[in-house]
């Protein structure tokens, strides 16, 4: 057996810091973000406030059908604009350097940079233009002539599953992308034996990530080599399909991460925004800068993925879940990309947090002629979190069993194995249960009657901490490295891969430095996020950044601590663990004869080794099977955070007007490094959380047009809107986190929905199978009661059309 | 088209030459060099792009440059008072109350609007002022609680 990465750096862990030591992990207000001060000045440098000598500017001209083949393009009126400099299409790009994935599924490769013959979604790229000036660019845009055969389209997911739809991509694949399955144990004789089975309907909505930054990238071509700043949410990623895209070598591309104005897996994927500005600095010898406006982020960019899910269940009579069986049909819209992932963990997400262990479960992921789907935070756990939750409310209630017990009954233990190969180490699942469900006053709510406007909702989930598997480049590890140098002028620098997109990892990587070095935080400098300063790192995706990061950052600075107390033990003749760094100072406890400082301890290290400076190198991988996504079996990620919540709403029921008036998150994170960084994150997670359940959805017409991509159409909550919310954080220290710490990102998204659903349910006495509920949902409902007395919402014709599905082999 | 505009700009004259057709976003970040005010959404729904025209918090994106003329312009550039955080920034700072930092501008620009109006606000007048300043990030709880916490430092810096 091959070595494991802990194993690997088992040695550097003896000089660690112990935890009773900590002086800025775990705490509140030790310390403040790196880039605060920065940011609340306007100081701060975003990809927009690039500004370079000479610089023009691209636009992007798009089609306006949602499926057509180009017939011809005409620059001859866009030329004449005075400062329209060039123009490009997809001719300019080498034929078959695709955006995608290629080594996993060579299918999913599917996006060209610029199209060359056929538009697959409203708003995909048919040409650039050039323009000395914004203006003049947007002006050439607009005078492009581009003559299009119209092609029949195809919108509904279920409809381009069927035998007869228009192709999307590729003939006689039912415009399938992925189709993937997911079997264990014996779920033909559990449901057999059960007391209790049953088949339920959901659907999950389009939803947008709406980053307040729009996408964007600058572009300078100097000295055979391109330094592109973009707004990426992983600048070795982008720099490899950059590179690809433009038929060049990966050292020929450095890119720069700016300041980014949020990510939530809308800036992972390659955009023709970053190919077409260097492109065009390569040919025109000027930099070149291509920044989208709001409408084209919401039709060029990325969306979260509708599913639509059957689900059946198997449980004891006492509430014990025995088997699941399910269908998923993930609506990837008209590309792959970073759309790879989202087949397998919808049904990775539906086998936990409660323990089932036979499951006959498959995904499948047409392709439409509508924006791309891809990974967005809480990447498939908040639909599949939504649908299986609400699920288990309307299991317990036909059980006759509370569903916070249920969720109790069945939740996963530490140490469980799951039926696809998870391996599930820390776990205070149940420690959220109890704890949101007593700060909600759980106990107390069936002294609210049904139906009367009011009610409390509960819900439960799991996340990835630290998803082990790269989206966008394999086969290559989704490991990321960290290099640390100390410096006998007082201070370290942590040259960081890891990519701070808000979240405030940077702040991580500064805090856990100065934390092992017994440094001020200002005493830490960070380089971050540029291929040609920093080591490598896969991105911000899959919760992974202050786990791998952070362990990979944590053992940088654990190999130059390691080198500076050994050459000291040896000169003071003790072990390198009996040496503390503290307060600038390094020095034996009780020993007065040995206590220098940290600048002198540095010198003394360089004076005795010719001047060497004392550097660390770190690294973190998930030791998982790189084949996952086709295998679909094996252990995702290193750990697993978890996590409870619980709303209260208030319902008019003459309007349907909804307040979301409370909410409780209990998440077991592990210790948390910044326990305001973490309530941070909860509270983000809320507003997305309510912005999917009750507001958010992207409507198009027959034909595949947007109706709504602006931020007037497409409403998410303001401050008026949000709830005060209670962070109850559980847990205990992970031993293998960076100082004990799990995520607190993505997996603080997932149960939000279903928390605000189920009291939406109890409040109204409908039951709502489709997202969003809006009061305008909730006001049909109600008016659908009184007429007819059904009570279920947003069911029509789902059943059907999943049982009249064609039959198609799976694979991949 | 040029048109000659003359207005304070964070505390100074200005005296130049704009574009008549360009938003007054564009003509601070293009012109002043004052990328601080950004570009969201350009129609007036982010409200990142909020600066101060006369004290009064406005949408640099719907107002044309031009227009200006003759009156007082406050940017998040512009805040700092004699070299130090205002207080609001500083309660930002401390408070954690921003994550990406792309509304940070404009928001704190819309809560120092509202402590010159209303030295004391209760939350809800606080989450009121901030409706038009957009966040994906924070949930808002944050913000709330460092504009609260910046009224009580200015109401003890008064008494």
């Amino acid at each position: 057996m091959a070595m494991s990465s802990k194993e690997y750096y088992a040695e550097i862990e003896k000089v660690y810091k112990k935890p009773e030591d900590y002086e800025l992990a775990g705490k509140g207000n030790a310390y403040v973000r790196v880039d605060a001060e920065a940011k609340v000045t306007g100081r701060a440098k975003y990809t927009d406030d690039i500004d370079l000598p000479g610089m023009w500017y691209c636009k992007l001209v798009r089609s306006p059908h949602a499926h057509a083949r180009i017939k011809s393009i005409d620059f001859t009126e866009a030329l004449k604009v005075p400062g329209v400099k060039g123009v490009l299409t997809g001719k300019d790009f080498p034929e078959g350097h695709n955006m995608g994935n290629p080594e996993a599924f060579k299918e999913l490769a599917d996006k060209e940079p610029i199209c060359r013959e056929i538009v697959r979604m409203v708003g995909d790229e048919v040409a650039a233009v050039c323009g000395v000036t914004e203006e003049a660019a947007e002006e050439g845009m607009r005078l492009v002539k581009v003559e299009y055969e119209v092609l029949p389209a195809v919108i509904d997911p279920f409809e381009a599953m069927n035998n007869d739809a228009p192709y999307v991509h590729y003939k006689n694949t039912n415009n399938i992308s992925m189709f993937t399955t997911m079997i264990g144990g014996d779920p033909d004789k559990a449901f057999a034996e059960a007391d209790y089975t049953d088949k339920h309907y959901y659907m999950t909505q389009q939803m947008v990530h709406a980053a307040i930054e729009p996408h964007g990238a600058a572009a300078i071509y100097e000295n055979g080599e391109w330094t592109i700043w973009s707004t990426t949410q992983g600048a070795y990623v982008t720099r490899f399909w950059i590179a690809w895209g433009l038929g060049v070598p990966e050292s020929a591309v450095r890119v720069i991460k700016p300041h980014m104005g949020g990510g939530f897996g809308g800036k992972l994927d390659a955009f023709a925004h970053e190919l077409c500005p260097a492109k065009f600095a390569q040919q025109l010898g000027h930099p070149v800068k291509c920044i989208l406006k709001r409408d084209e982020v919401f039709l060029g960019t990325r969306t979260r993925h509708p599913i639509a899910f059957e689900i059946e269940t198997a449980f004891t009579k006492d509430g014990k879940l025995l088997a699941k069986r399910c269908r998923h049909i993930l609506d990837g819209g008209a590309y792959g990309g970073s759309g790879i992932a989202a087949n397998a963990l919808s049904l990775i997400c539906a086998t936990f947090p409660y323990k089932v262990d036979n499951i006959d479960m498959t995904a499948r992921r047409p392709y439409t002629n509508k924006p791309a789907s891809g990974a967005m935070r809480g990447y498939s756990a908040c639909q599949v979190h939504f649908a299986h939750d609400v699920h288990i409310e309307e299991v317990a209630e036909s059980l006759g069993i509370d569903s916070v017990e249920l969720r109790r009954k069945n939740a996963i233990t530490p140490y469980y194995t799951g039926p696809t190969g998870l391996q599930f180490t820390t776990c205070d699942f149940d420690e959220t249960l109890v704890r949101a469900a007593e700060a909600i006053d759980w106990a107390k709510r069936g002294e609210i009657p049904r139906g009367s406007g009011t009610g409390v909702g509960f819900a439960g989930s799991g996340f990835m901490s630290g998803t082990g598997f790269p989206v966008l480049v394999t086969p290559r590890y989704s490991s990321s490295s960290t290099l640390v140098r100390l410096n006998r002028e007082g201070y370290a620098t942590v040259f960081s891969g890891a990519n701070d997109i808000g979240q405030g990892c940077d702040t991580v990587m500064v805090m856990i430095v100065a934390e092992e070095l017994g440094l001020r935080m200002d005493e830490v400098k960070i380089v971050n996020s540029d291929t040609t300063l920093t080591p490598w790192d896969a991105g911000s995706f899959g919760s992974r950044v202050t786990f791998l990061g952070g362990n990979s950052c944590r053992r940088a600075v654990g190999d130059a601590k390691l080198k500076l107390l050994t050459h000291w033990g040896e000169e003071w003749g003790c072990k390198p663990e009996d040496i503390t760094m503290k307060d600038h100072r390094v020095f034996v406890k009780g020993d007065p004869e040995k206590n220098i400082s940290y600048n002198e301890a540095c010198f003394g290290y360089e004076e005795k080794n010719f001047g060497r400076c004392i550097s660390g190198v770190g690294s973190f991988a998930h030791d998982g099977d790189k084949d996952i996504y086709v295998k679909n079996r094996g252990n995702y990620a290193p750990a697993y955070s978890f996590s409870s919540s619980a709303a209260r709403v208030e319902v008019d029921m003459e309007t349907g007007q909804i307040e979301l008036k409370h909410f409780v998150f209990a998440h077991d994170c592990g210790r948390p490094l910044n326990t305001r960084a973490v309530e941070g994150q909860i509270e983000g997670s809320v507003l997305l959380g309510l912005g999917f359940t009750c507001y958010e959805e992207c409507k198009y017409d027959k034909d595949g047009h947007h109706l709504n991509p602006s931020f007037r159409d497409y409403r998410f909550p303001t401050a008026l809107d949000m709830p005060s919310i209670q962070t109850i954080l559980c847990g205990k220290p992970d031993p293998d986190g960076p100082m004990g710490a799990k995520e607190a990102g993505e997996g603080s998204t997932a149960p939000v929905g279903p928390a605000i659903a189920n009291a939406l349910t109890y409040a109204t006495g409908l039951k709502f199978h489709r997202l969003p509920v809006d009061p305008e949902t909730i006001w049909r409902g109600i008016r659908q009661k009184k007429l007819t007395g059904a009570i279920d919402v947003g069911l029509e014709g789902l059943e059907e059309k999943f049982a009249k599905m064609p039959d198609v082999k799976p694979f991949h | 088209m040029k048109k000659a505009i003359k207005f304070m700009l964070n505390g100074d004259p200005v005296e130049t030459l704009a574009d008549t057709n360009v938003t007054m976003t564009d003509f601070l970040r293009r012109d002043m060099h004052l990328t601080g005010t950004k570009r969201g959404c350009e129609e007036g729904e982010c409200g990142a792009c909020t600066i101060l025209l006369d004290r009064r918090p406005v949408a640099s994106c719907l107002m044309l440059a031009t227009e200006a003329e003759g009156h007082e312009i406050v940017t998040i550039e512009g805040i700092m008072e004699d070299g130090k955080l205002h207080p609001v920034q500083r309660q930002f700072v401390e408070k954690w109350a921003l994550q990406c930092g792309f509304c940070t501008p404009g928001m704190i620009i819309s809560a120092v609007a509202l402590l010159e109006e209303n030295p004391s606000p209760t939350e809800a007048e606080i989450r009121d002022a901030i409706a038009g300043n957009l966040c994906r990030c924070t949930g808002y709880a944050k913000i709330v609680e460092a504009i609260g916490a910046a009224a009580e430092s200015l109401s003890r810096k008064v008494a």
